[in-house]
């Protein structure tokens, strides 16, 4: 301390231009917002599957003893992979993250004044949330993989190029498993391909299309993660940042606070995110993961589609389109190609266009000309799960910001496709989609979200009605929506009956997703939250 | 304060219970178990006194506690007052202020004027507990100076007096009256099953049942077929 006053006074006498040197400070330091990158994990900032990972496999342990545990929490952690950039040459051959339980930070032993700080849906976990996210008949926790019967302690996530390098990480993982001697165990129980009811993994990849090239599409035939949102931080390309930040009053796009996604960072409330465990070490630069597996009722899709788009004034295609919000093919954002006319003069301009062009079509937009939902029904999922500004309603600045009821809401969705259909008439068999959620609140974001704009409709003026594909609709409770029409159009709204529950969730939980530092922190058992 | 907003009235009742204890138990908790203890929905005592909207009951125990003033004014009064003892210090800050009994809150909104609600209250106000029929007095019983309450206009006197000018008004509601708005809510819910079984087909064949759903929805009689008050399930 006395060393550092010497040297302080002894600084040679500098005359500082004030108003330069708080521009400075405004440029290099305040305004740019410079993520930790190599002490976020990977998975928090990168969608994987665009980096050229297609396929990914996910473990679930259980620790039985807390040295042993921590230990092998400390293994994993030289494996770790961070959010640190990548070009094409330096980008690895697999990705390996972590997160855990609140019964798995338990089990590491973490300290009593740590673990009550962490918010009370990340303690309960995803069973006893079933009442909050709609996970009823085919969904409850008690028709869930056979895993799910047992707690997981430990998720793990294995992303990589090929099968081959997943293979050799996860023979490693299973390596120092054995050698933890019993501290942890890999849990068996996932659903398989061939009718297993205990494989060890979840495996996941991508869809091939008919040309064995891989597709961005889930089991539907929809186009999936066009839109995931930006956040300060995670990149300088203002490009994807269009239609995928939040919205301006003067249309622009701004990326989202860093704090809706990373805990320790400022949020859209000019806050630092109430559901950060003490100490700030153990919580800055972390997350929290909402892993589930959604089965795909595909035939059931099928058969109704096929009887819905009989009565409908459209093509098959147009009314798969409105039920999404964006067109199966292509993605093409309905409120920008609302029928089969449109759409095919907005394929057209979208052959024409540049890579970068394209992007926008896909992204940029808004539902400012469409308040009525004729363009783009007010039920569609990607408009119930992204508003945009649409929950203005048409009324300029009836907000500080037209996005103000949808920026605290948001979630990065990541995952990935698993199984094969083989029958595309059938709804048994294991195929659909693992989806996993980013947010720092789970409260706030993926359970409003799945409680509110999923298996609810008043926020967007439609009632009860739930979303078509993900809503928890039942036999004794089928699903309605209705496809709004030009208002003095003289044509009538379209209602679409019926809708049987075309998504079902086989499994999942919650998991805090430490920053490396706080992983080093976790196995080396030295949290300390005084 | 405005207690009307075009037809729907706002009724904010405070009735102080008598500070005393039956058999170990205060009437404050006596009164609170009867409150809880009033059945829901269509059972609901509400349900019967026509024309309410929405209403509520509850015991204040105290006052609700915010901190002490703010010290954003000019100068900060504590540090003014620190250069004196700790305790004229200490006597220098605002008392905390405490109800002298706790208070019986009933809270109201409902259609039309305040007599006629009230005679509905008196006469309406009827449910089963522990197989005994109940009225309205077994509830403000241990308020008060609520045993002088024998009759109609007793009671409408004894509330008039406990009532607090508060605009507390559900926005979940009309001003119209309860009948015209479950009879709307019913029309709307039976026009929209009418149209997805409708749609489609021809103006004739739609034209003909639309004549038998009217005849069956009886837009025009308030009585049925409806949603009854306080009717939770289809």
């Amino acid at each position: 301390m006395v060393t550092w006053a010497v040297n302080a006074l002894t600084l040679p006498s500098v005359e500082i231009n004030s108003k330069k040197f708080c521009n400075q400070i405004y440029e290099g330091v305040i305004m740019a917002q410079n993520l930790d990158l190599t002490d976020i994990q990977g998975n928090i900032v990168k969608a994987y599957g665009s980096f050229g990972f297609l396929k990914a496999r996910y473990l679930f342990l259980s620790i039985a003893d807390g040295d042993r545990g921590r230990a092998f929490v400390g293994a994993m952690t030289t494996k770790v992979t961070s959010a640190e950039r990548w070009d094409k040459k330096s980008s690895p051959l697999v990705t390996t993250n972590i997160g855990f339980t609140f019964s798995g930070l338990q089990a590491l032993e973490l300290p009593t004044a740590s673990l009550i700080g962490f918010p009370e849906d990340f303690v309960m976990g995803m069973k006893k949330r079933k009442a909050i996210l709609g996970d009823d008949g085919p969904s409850d926790p008690e028709n869930w993989d056979k895993i799910w019967q047992e707690t997981a302690h430990i998720w793990m996530s294995i992303n990589g190029k090929s099968i081959e390098a997943i293979e050799e990480r996860y023979q490693w993982i299973v390596e120092q498993i054995e050698a933890s001697g019993g501290g942890v165990t890999l849990l068996t129980g996932h659903r398989g391909e061939k009718g297993e009811e205990d494989l060890p993994y979840q495996d996941a990849s991508v869809l091939y299309d008919q040309d064995g090239k891989p597709s961005a599409k889930e089991h539907f035939g929809y186009t999936d993660g066009i839109s995931d949102p930006v956040f300060e931080g995670q990149t300088n390309n203002q490009a994807r940042v269009l239609g995928r930040g939040k919205l301006t009053s003067t249309g622009g796009w701004e990326p989202l606070a860093t704090g809706e996604f990373i805990l320790g960072h400022i949020d859209e409330a000019m806050e630092y995110p109430n559901t950060a465990p003490r100490p700030d070490l153990l919580s800055n630069n972390g997350t929290y993961m909402v892993y589930r597996k959604l089965h795909e009722n595909v035939g059931s899709f099928n058969r109704f589609l096929d009887e819905q788009s009989e009565s409908f004034p459209g093509s098959k295609e147009m009314l798969a389109a409105k039920f999404s919000g964006r067109w199966r093919d292509n993605g093409a954002p309905v409120v920008n190609a609302p029928d089969d006319a449109s759409k095919t003069e907005w394929d057209k301009k979208y052959a024409a266009a540049d890579p970068a062009a394209q992007r926008r079509m896909l992204t940029d937009f808004n539902y400012n000309d469409d308040i009525s939902g004729a363009k783009c029904p007010l039920s569609a999922h990607t408009r119930r799960i992204n508003p945009r500004g649409s929950l203005e309603f048409g009324v300029k600045d009836a907000f500080d910001t037209p996005g103000a009821l949808v920026n605290r809401r948001r979630i990065l969705r990541r995952g990935l496709p698993y199984g094969i259909v083989k029958d595309a008439s059938k709804d048994d068999g294991n195929h659909g989609i693992i989806f996993m959620v980013i947010n720092v609140d789970i409260k706030r974001q993926f359970e409003f979200v799945q409680q509110q704009w999923i298996n609810f409709g008043n926020d967007f003026k439609q009632g009860n009605d739930r979303d078509v594909l993900l809503g928890n609709q039942s036999a004794q409770n089928p699903g309605r929506v209705v496809i709004q029409v030009e208002p003095g159009s003289g044509k009538p709204p379209h209602f679409v009956t019926n809708i049987p529950r075309l998504v079902e969730t086989r499994g999942g939980d919650y998991f805090f997703i430490p920053s490396i530092t706080a992983l080093k922190m976790i196995a080396g058992g030295i949290i300390d939250p005084t | 304060m405005a207690t009307k907003s075009g037809n729907a009235t706002a009724l904010t009742v405070l009735s102080p219970i008598k500070n005393g204890i039956v058999n170990g138990v205060s009437y404050a908790d006596i009164t609170r178990e009867r409150c809880l203890r009033l059945p829901i929905h269509e059972r609901s005592p509400l349900a019967r006194v026509p024309n309410t909207y929405l209403a509520r009951l509850f015991i204040l125990d105290d006052v609700f506690y915010e901190s002490l003033p703010g010290s954003d004014s000019v100068f900060n009064f504590s540090e003014i007052t620190s250069i004196f003892s700790d305790s004229a210090r200490r006597d220098a800050l605002p008392r905390i202020d405490h109800l002298k009994s706790k208070y019986l809150v009933f809270s109201s909104n409902f259609y039309g004027d305040l007599d006629e609600y009230l005679v509905g209250m008196w006469e309406k106000w009827a449910y089963y507990d522990k197989g005994q029929q109940r009225d309205v007095r077994h509830i403000w019983e241990h308020c008060v100076a609520f045993e002088a309450v024998t009759d109609c206009n007793r009671f409408m006197d004894y509330i008039k007096r406990c009532q607090f000018d508060a605009a507390l008004f559900f926005n979940g509601s009309t001003d119209d009256s309860l009948q015209e708005q479950l009879k709307a809510l019913y029309l709307k819910q039976e026009f929209s099953k009418f149209v997805a079984v409708h749609q489609g087909k021809s103006a004739a064949e739609i034209q003909r049942a639309f004549k038998t759903f009217i005849e069956q929805v009886q837009p025009e009689n308030l009585d049925q077929p409806s949603w009854l008050p306080g009717q939770s399930t289809p």
